[in-house]
């Protein structure tokens, strides 16, 4: 588990499986596999949009034939169209949007390729193939249940949820068509650069708060990062009494006798990060890492 | 040693080796972001030529800024940042570049006959179990013809049994008249080909499954056909009765078997996975099989119009005869020899 993790883990409580996949370049990405639930809801969003994409298709087209043309056509041309709609949804959002559709983007998920290659036309158009076994074979069977016999109605069905059930027998929660096209279903937030706090403006002649090297030596890259986290919060009573609470143990292991104002806490524990990360990244590039308080200088 | 902003330094401020880092690379980060941004927003198709190639180079510099960071620097932020753009950037670089037209053009040139050559042992094995199924079908209504019933259901046979008569075939069936052109050719074909999809559709899919519902599916789909023809030649229309279903069942059976043959290429990579693991050799042997399984949609499309309408337009036995042996010939020629050279493996 990366030190990124940890800090997630610890101040946001989120615990996600993460997934390593390795770019043509060599550089490998940790992803976040989506839960089932997101995936769940987009799929069911997705279906919502087609539902009614199909359902303007009717009405539209009936309207238009009624008036124009002969009855049969009119609703065969329709249902033509219907069927291509629902057959195309998928995979033309796929194409188009980098492995996202609709209800896909609104749950900010997507599919990429398993060992990190190209994601291919060929692995949307398998993986959405597929879909047609895991849910609208499932449907038609549950709608026509009772029109066949009770023992192979009821074996169709068994397997069919047994497929359908799929994404919750594998850690990647991959449905058939994912395994079949070799793709997984990531989470993928988008981020900003925020400033660096360690380069923050400061006024000018201020005298800053200075720390030895032993003193610093205390702490490790996971406790600055959670440091970091902190300091990146929205100021408010609560985040304040936190840090003051953190300002409070620091002084207390690190050995500094004065108390800090009130006032003070924030320009203290910025400060304290800059010291601690310059010597943390000094550290780094002659091979030391100190993944945390705990733990020793490993060499890397 | 002290480390800290009051040792001194133009203005007291501390200045990382991080951050200087950053501050040389952070531009080319955030017009990489804005370019992600807008095609995340609006699809590949709102780069310039030239933007699709500054984006590959601002991509790779990301990736190795990323590499870098990730040795020189602590700070968390920027870290994390720097992954999720190289991830959204990755996905734009190597994601999908062509949309349905372009993809679908490289397809029927190369894509799908490459594919379906590799499936050609899974499609030997598949016609076999289909002409066995035949075969029993046939032999068994042969032998008493109220067995028809057990091969073939009612809402399939739609009125035709042992009961019907010679003329009831010839008359209702097989010269059956012509309806009207967009009866036929509109009305007739259209639910063929959304029914026969849905049958080709699952034959491929239930491959997943170990393959045996879909050896079952062809089976029985071979055994109902050879049911129907005891049932004619019983009558004396054997010959009338290939004919008439040759003419479009050369496509339609034709894309039926491909969907099963790529079924099975799928059971056999779960059950086989050979030397790779089997979710590898699955991601692998699943892109020809849906590949192959693709196209037999334009096949179903084709074979539907072929039997809702030239079937009752071409009125007479041998004309239909020829009918489908141009048909499978060209189909044939297409698969053999078009897209290049003779290849395993359509990647």
């Amino acid at each position: 588990m990366t030190t990124a993790d940890r800090v997630s883990e610890l101040l946001d409580g989120v615990k996600r499986p993460v997934r390593e996949i390795t770019s043509p370049e060599g550089v490998k990405l940790n992803v976040q596999t989506a839960s089932r639930w997101e995936r769940m809801t987009a799929f069911l969003l997705d279906v919502t949009f087609l539902s009614l994409a199909i359902i303007l298709i009717y009405s539209v087209g009936l309207v238009l034939f009624f008036t124009r043309l002969n009855l049969s056509i009119g609703l065969t041309f329709i249902s033509f169209v219907a069927f291509v709609v629902r057959n195309m949804y998928f995979l033309h959002f796929e194409l188009a949007w980098q492995g996202r559709t609709p209800g896909k983007k609104i749950c900010g998920i997507r599919v990429v390729s398993r060992n990190g290659g190209e994601l291919t036309p060929t692995a949307l158009i398998a993986r959405n193939l597929m879909r047609d076994v895991e849910f609208f074979l499932p449907m038609t069977l549950f709608l026509s249940l009772g029109e066949q016999s009770g023992w192979s109605s009821l074996a169709e069905l068994g397997w069919t949820i047994a497929l359908t059930a799929l994404p919750f027998f594998n850690r990647d929660r991959m449905r058939a068509g994912d395994i079949i096209a070799g793709t997984i279903v990531i989470k993928m937030p988008k981020r900003t650069l925020l400033d660096d706090l360690a380069s923050a403006p400061r006024q000018r002649g201020e005298a800053g708060y200075s720390f030895t090297p032993a003193q610093l030596a205390v702490y490790g890259a996971f406790e600055l990062q959670v440091l970091e986290e902190l300091l990146r919060r929205k100021q408010t009573p609560r985040v304040d009494s936190i840090l003051s609470d953190v300002c409070a143990k620091i002084c207390r292991n690190i050995g500094v006798e004065e108390a800090v104002p009130p006032q003070n806490v924030r320009k203290f524990l910025n400060d304290f990060y800059a010291s601690e990360r310059d010597m943390l990244e000094h550290g780094q590039l002659f091979g030391l890492y100190k993944d945390d308080k705990n733990s020793p200088d490993r060499k890397i | 040693m002290r480390y800290g902003a009051a040792q001194g330094g133009k203005s007291g401020e501390l200045t990382l080796r991080s951050a200087e880092f950053r501050a040389a690379r952070e531009d080319g980060w955030i017009k990489l972001d804005r370019m992600v941004t807008r095609v995340e927003d609006g699809g590949i198709g709102v780069l310039s030529a030239s933007e699709s190639e500054e984006i590959t180079l601002l991509y790779r510099s990301a990736v190795s800024s990323l590499s870098v960071a990730r040795n020189i620097a602590l700070d968390r932020n920027m870290l994390l940042y720097l992954e999720n753009l190289t991830l959204r950037a990755y996905l734009v670089v190597y994601g999908p570049r062509s949309g349905m037209s372009g993809s679908m053009a490289e397809f029927f040139r190369r894509g799908w006959p490459r594919a379906v050559r590799s499936v050609r042992r899974q499609l030997a094995v598949i016609a076999l179990v289909f002409f066995v199924g035949a075969a029993a079908g046939f032999m068994i209504v042969r032998a008493d013809v109220e067995n028809f019933n057990l091969f073939v259901s009612e809402r399939m046979s739609q009125g035709r049994g042992p009961d019907s008569t010679r003329e009831e075939l010839l008359g209702g069936e097989i010269f059956a008249p012509w309806k009207g052109f967009t009866e036929m050719f509109v009305v007739f074909a259209n639910s063929l080909f959304r029914h026969n999809t849905m049958v080709g559709i699952l034959c491929f899919g239930l491959g997943f499954m170990l393959g045996v519902p879909t050896i079952i599916l062809i089976a029985s789909n071979g055994a109902s056909l050879g049911a129907f023809l005891a049932l004619h030649s019983d009558k004396g229309l054997a010959l009338d009765f290939i004919c008439w279903l040759s003419i479009h069942g050369v496509t339609e059976i034709a894309a039926l078997l491909l969907m099963g043959a790529a079924g099975l290429l799928v059971a056999q990579n779960i059950i086989f996975p050979g030397r790779l693991s089997r979710l590898e050799s699955l991601a692998r042997a699943g892109h020809s099989a849906a590949v192959a399984a693709i196209g037999c949609i334009a096949m179903f499309f084709i074979a539907g119009i072929i039997e809702g309408g030239f079937r009752q337009l071409i009125a007479n036995t041998a004309g239909r005869l020829v009918f489908a042996a141009v048909t499978g010939l060209l189909w044939a020629c297409y698969f053999i020899f078009a897209g290049g050279k003779r290849r395993d493996d359509s990647r």
